[in-house]
């Protein structure tokens, strides 16, 4: 009994510190955002709040938080609230099957701990990809709950284009799991070990590059930002499916595309670019003589290749317009999706002839 | 994304241009060369303000002669150039001196006005002066419709160094000094 009170604990804590280490990076995400945006087009990002504007995120978060909490008449207020809620949690539950750190295991007082992952499942990318699918219900939900029109063509926007972009997500990450043979996240990333050159994006038999950029374009649209906005698109539909929502439950929302967006670069981290694999074999600080400080080292690159990832986010941002919809829907299923079938066969081929 | 327009035969280099995103890269590369040469055009506007031109338009202002005298005449003739019907002037006579007027009352509703100088152009005396004021601001429309009083302080404020009054003019009125100006002098 108390060993199992111990692992709940243990859990807990785990759970906490990444929850705490994601919110930490979507605070930060919204300050750099703003900032690498107003430096790409001469501007400076918000200045005021503190030295050069460190601050602002705060500012924002208590701005939201002491903000009027509104239901708009005629709104369905069981799902107008649950839809935030609906987008958020599973944006953050995604990050349970994220290694962030070696895969090594620690023997305190009886108990085994593996710091760096909190769970194992060994269908790990599925489960991801199942709680990305739910968070689209949020937006939905949210949208038609709003009783707004703009909030009605934002969600309806979101469902057709999650949907459609789903879809190459799940064709683009194939390739990687018949070269690795596993569904689950921690096998994926220890079969990339070794230096760059074993990164599934650069593997032998079949290199995943195709499905690389099919994946961060998918992504990209998945979690709706530009060039691929169109569910919240300013200038069409004022602020999309969230529109009619202020206060926490807008800051819900907000937290959730941002948790998205680092999840989904840790997923593509993971999958593609060797997770918390240093581009050499093993690592500079091992070859010091301190093998049992490498994790260091690990998590350093896995937070590098995961911002890297972010700050493309970013940078599309600042230069792509939106695409019209048809032009969206186009791309996805006349593009995205015969590439990513294409990488599937010959991915199929190479493996079973080189593997 | 739009497929490049065939005719007859594929452009291979426009077709390569589009599966290497060769156009979005070129975009990429200039967002990116901003960044790195990053040189903001932003002015931190209540901390650091922009030095402005010689001929600014701002505030309109009353004015004085330096021994403290007005010098509008009640003429209405800026009233009757305002385009946006800004100005109100209520002209009276100097007590005691039945040919020579002056403005009893002087109202300016700046919520309409346009900064055009049409009424400094107007008015003959040289009474109303324009000022480098801009930071006009008020939570309240009504602090916008001024009196004479306000006017004139504006004015104060804005020129601490005053038109001497020729020796000619009356302390309580004017000549209108610019509307003579097409006679040549008498030469001596």
């Amino acid at each position: 009994m108390t060993e199992l009170g111990l692992r709940l604990a243990v859990s807990l804590t785990q759970i906490a510190a990444v929850t705490g280490i994601v919110i930490v990076t979507v605070l930060l995400l919204t300050l750099a955002e703003r900032k690498v945006l107003g430096w790409m087009q001469d501007r400076m990002g918000p200045m005021e709040v503190g030295p050069y504007g460190i601050l602002q995120p705060f500012a924002d978060a208590i701005k939201l938080f002491f903000k009027e909490d509104l239901v708009p008449a005629g709104a369905n207020k069981f799902l107008f609230t649950m839809a935030p809620i609906l987008a958020l949690i599973p944006a953050l539950i995604g990050f349970a099957v994220i290694p962030w750190g070696p895969n090594v295991t620690y023997e305190i007082g009886g108990l085994s701990i593996k710091p760096f992952i909190i769970s194992d499942i060994n269908i790990g990318i599925l489960y991801i990809l199942a709680f990305a699918s739910i968070g689209a219900y949020g937006i939905i939900l949210g949208g038609w709950a709003s009783n707004s029109k703009y909030s009605l063509l934002g969600g309806l926007r979101s469902a057709a284009q999650v949907i459609s972009y789903e879809l190459n997500v799940g064709l683009s990450i194939v390739g990687v799991l018949l070269i690795a043979g596993s569904l689950s996240l921690v096998k994926i990333t220890d079969a990339q070990a070794g230096g760059f050159w074993n990164w599934y994006a650069f593997a032998f038999p079949a290199p995943q590059l195709f499905a690389l950029v099919v994946y961060v374009i998918s992504a990209v649209a998945e979690t709706n930002r530009v060039p691929f906005d169109l569910p919240e698109a300013e200038s069409e539909l004022v602020a999309g499916f969230f529109t009619e929502y202020s206060g926490l439950r807008f800051a819900f929302f907000y937290l959730a595309e941002y948790a998205n967006m680092v999840l989904v670069s840790c997923v593509a981290t993971a999958l593609f670019l060797g997770g918390w694999n240093a581009p050499y074999p093993g690592t500079l600080i091992g070859y010091l003589g301190l093998p049992s400080f490498a994790w260091v080292e690990n998590t350093m690159w896995f937070a590098f290749k995961t911002y890297s990832f972010l700050f493309l986010f970013f940078w599309l941002r600042a230069t792509l317009p939106r695409l019209r919809y048809d032009q969206l829907m186009r791309f996805g299923w006349k593009v995205m999706l015969p590439i990513a079938l294409a990488n599937i066969v010959v991915t199929a081929l190479a493996v079973f002839f080189f593997g | 994304m739009a497929p490049p327009a065939t005719t007859g035969r594929l452009n291979l280099l426009e077709w390569l241009k589009t599966i290497t995103f060769y156009e979005l890269l070129v975009g990429m590369k200039t967002t990116l060369s901003h960044l790195l040469h990053y040189k903001p055009i932003t002015l931190q506007y209540p901390h650091e303000k922009r030095t402005l031109p010689d001929n600014y338009r701002g505030m309109l202002a009353l004015l004085r002669y330096d021994d403290g005298t007005e010098k509008c005449v009640g003429c209405d003739l800026c009233e009757a150039a305002c385009p946006s019907r800004v100005i109100r002037v209520v002209s009276a006579e100097v007590p005691g001196e039945p040919t020579k007027r002056y403005s009893k009352e002087y109202y300016m509703d700046m919520t309409r006005c346009l900064f055009c100088g049409m009424c400094v152009d107007a008015c003959p005396v040289d009474a109303l002066g324009m000022t480098r004021e801009f930071e006009w601001a008020v939570y309240d429309k009504r602090q916008l419709h001024l009196n004479k009083a306000q006017l004139l302080a504006i004015g104060d404020r804005s020129y601490p160094v005053r038109e001497k009054r020729l020796e000619l003019q009356h302390p309580n009125t004017a000549f209108f000094n610019v509307a003579f100006q097409h006679i040549p002098q008498k030469s001596e």
